[in-house]
């Protein structure tokens, strides 16, 4: 029984790895350029095809990581220049406008690489799994994501906290009218953090490919958990986004052993909705003064 | 304005009379009541209080998976399935062995209709009370909503045996028909009615002030939560008949009914008819799910991709929606009277709202890292 319960958080943890990965890109977006992304599933899957495209080639995911941040930044550069920059001031129809994005992004990936799923498959190295606890084994893939996942929070935590391009972000965060003054651009700081955000996507892509076929529709549900993450975590603050992923993951994979996965993600559900009222702006979240 | 009603109604009223009853344009016309009456309450919160709900398809779902349930029930009990058994055949499918007890009150339709109508309204009511006594609405509300309809779509398709899964509830005894028809357009006319003496009282009044700036509207002293729940009650009470009424009419009734992409297509209806208007739900709906049925037929991939364009022109070219846009037409080639000439005061003045913010205080959804 402990053994299993046991085996059942480090299913947890990997569970919070990925809802980490697919959501770091969307709390930069969201929590510093204030724009909502409902995109951001969308440019997952536009990653995920990157690395589907490079294992075609012959490359392996460690290829895929820079090509596909690279990719899926430029399309984010097209997205915010051409749609979201006309609208930075009204949020609930950004919400509208990358919607639509998003089923534009759906529909030209399927012209282009037809409706069948693609597999990728995982490097050499990682191949294989270790045997934790007890019998259960224990993908080699599932640590590396994990490893991903501690890298990108790090990394971005890095960027926005540690160097003068985030020190301006926070800047233009805090007061972009004063920020525009003492002469940061802060179109520029926008789009660059977009930019970011949509190259943080195009990674999760790159390594959550190997775990799920590649489809055209496989970008919406990491979508929602990454809002429901970002919801519950609250941007902002360090710990937000692993905060958010851990108790959803952890929550929504013990449960599953429990009663059954529908049932688990209802209780989560339910979960996130009593904590937002007494966290209106996310456990870590920024309190607003109202 | 009155004659322009008069004469719709009497189009859609005396349609079918003239072109018969089977004809596949019928049971579009029917659809489309529905689709409209559900953009209209999704009008109401959005356009008019500021609510964003990517979820008012919950309400549809459950209204619809009431009452197809009961007509189901009573179906099966008059065409006993291929073993005989007196019970809707997806249940036989799953291995159930009977009805399931608590399904048992739905053999009768009043009963079943009635829950259709009153466990949307009490399910948003609880939402209503969680959420917006705290504050959480924009973003967070419609996240929140989003998900909501998620699970609710994942539920349906994990408990087949009660809900049909993945094949939706199908084959059983359906209202298509003339004297149906009149009656969805006289619920339609009520709604709209209802929707109209609404947002042109005094409570409709606080709602738009509300959706221009909450914060000034608690400063006055309403009680702005209160005022949102009521309305968000009123609103799902509405798609919730609209679903009891689409689930009647069309026959069938799936998971793709109650899922986040229906009430987000909901949304844009609204917004291309033009959103706090009253007639532009019904504009958009008829509009955008009428060029749907032309042209998915034609092209059948590039329609998505004309959806997909529409929301982004709508958001950046036409945010006031055709009826929106004609009005402002209208406004600046003809004199105005005095109301008009109010009514455009207020427009201009929550315009300018976007530039207003209180000092000290961060514009909502802008904090600090």
């Amino acid at each position: 029984m402990t053994q299993a319960l046991i085996s059942q958080i480090l299913i947890g943890v990997s569970v919070t790895a990925i809802l980490v990965i697919s959501a770091i890109g969307l709390a930069v977006i969201f929590g510093v350029a204030g724009v909502i992304n409902m995109a951001h599933g969308q440019f997952i899957m536009v990653g995920a095809y990157t690395a589907a495209v490079i294992g075609k080639m012959g490359g392996n995911t460690f290829v895929a990581i820079p090509v596909s941040f690279v990719v899926v930044a430029l399309l984010g550069l097209a997205v915010e220049r051409g749609v979201i920059r006309w609208i930075y001031d009204r949020p609930l129809e950004t919400l509208l406008a990358t919607w639509g994005v998003g089923i534009i992004l759906e529909v030209v990936m399927k012209l282009i690489f037809g409706p069948e799923l693609y597999y990728v498959g995982a490097p050499k190295v990682l191949a294989g799994s270790v045997h934790l606890v007890g019998r259960l084994p224990y993908p080699y893939y599932r640590l590396f994501l994990i490893v991903v996942a501690i890298l990108m929070v790090a990394a971005t935590f890095y960027l926005i906290f540690r160097t003068d391009f985030g020190l301006k972000v926070r800047a233009v965060r805090r007061n972009r009218a004063m920020s525009g003054c003492l002469g940061i651009d802060t179109a520029k700081i926008d789009m660059m953090i977009f930019m970011f955000g949509s190259g943080l996507a195009g990674i999760a892509g790159a390594v959550l490919a190997p775990i799920k076929s590649v489809s055209t529709t496989m970008g919406f549900r990491y979508a929602v958990d990454s809002y429901m993450t970002i919801v519950l975590g609250g941007v902002g603050n360090l710990w937000g986004v692993p905060t958010g992923g851990g108790l959803i993951g952890e929550g929504e994979t013990l449960l599953a052993y429990k009663f059954n996965s529908v049932i688990g993600e209802l209780l989560v559900f339910i979960f996130i909705v009593i904590a937002i009222r007494v966290f209106p702006r996310g456990i870590f979240g920024y309190q607003e003064r109202r | 304005m009155l004659l322009l009603g008069a004469a719709v109604v009497a189009v859609i009223g005396g349609f079918p009379v003239v072109a018969g009853t089977d004809s596949y344009i019928l049971l579009l016309l029917g659809k489309f009541l529905c689709y409209a009456i559900f953009a209209l309450s999704i009008d109401l919160i959005w356009g008019f209080t500021g609510i964003l709900s990517l979820g008012q398809a919950v309400y549809f779902g459950i209204g619809a998976y009431f009452v197809a349930l009961s007509l189901k029930i009573n179906y099966a009990l008059d065409h006993p399935t291929r073993y005989g058994n007196k019970f809707p055949d997806f249940m036989e499918w799953n291995g159930l062995k009977a009805l399931p007890h608590f399904m048992e009150p739905l053999v009768s339709t009043p009963f079943a209709v009635a829950c259709a109508l009153i466990v949307p309204t009490a399910l948003a009511f609880i939402f209503g009370v969680i959420t917006f006594k705290r504050h959480i609405y924009g973003v967070y509300c419609a996240v929140i909503t989003l998900a909501e309809s998620l699970i609710l779509q994942e539920f349906i398709i994990e408990y087949q045996a009660y809900t049909g899964g993945f094949n939706g509830i199908t084959d059983y005894s359906n209202y298509l028909g003339i004297p149906f028809l009149w009656f969805m357009l006289a619920v339609t006319i009520a709604f709209f009615l209802i929707a109209r003496v609404l947002t042109h009282s005094r409570i409709g009044t606080v709602l738009k002030s509300i959706r221009d700036n909450d914060l000034r509207a608690q400063f006055m002293g309403y009680n702005v939560a209160n005022y949102r729940i009521f309305v968000f009650c009123v609103s799902a009470f509405m798609s919730a008949a609209a679903g009891a009424m689409y689930a009647a009419w069309v026959g069938i009734i799936s998971y793709l009914d109650t899922g986040p992409v229906f009430s987000v297509e909901g949304v844009i209806w609204t917004a291309v008819g033009g959103r706090a208007t009253l007639i532009g739900p019904f504009l958009g709906a008829f509009l955008v799910k009428g060029l749907e049925f032309l042209l998915s037929g034609v092209l059948a991939a590039f329609w998505q991709l004309l959806v997909g364009l529409l929301f982004i022109f709508v958001v950046l070219v036409m945010p006031d929606g055709i009826v929106g846009s004609i009005a402002h037409w209208l406004r600046r080639h003809r004199k105005g009277t005095l109301t008009q000439l109010r009514e455009e005061q207020d427009l201009l003045a929550h315009d300018r709202e976007h530039d207003w913010q209180p000092a000290g205080v961060p514009r909502s959804g802008e904090e600090s890292v």
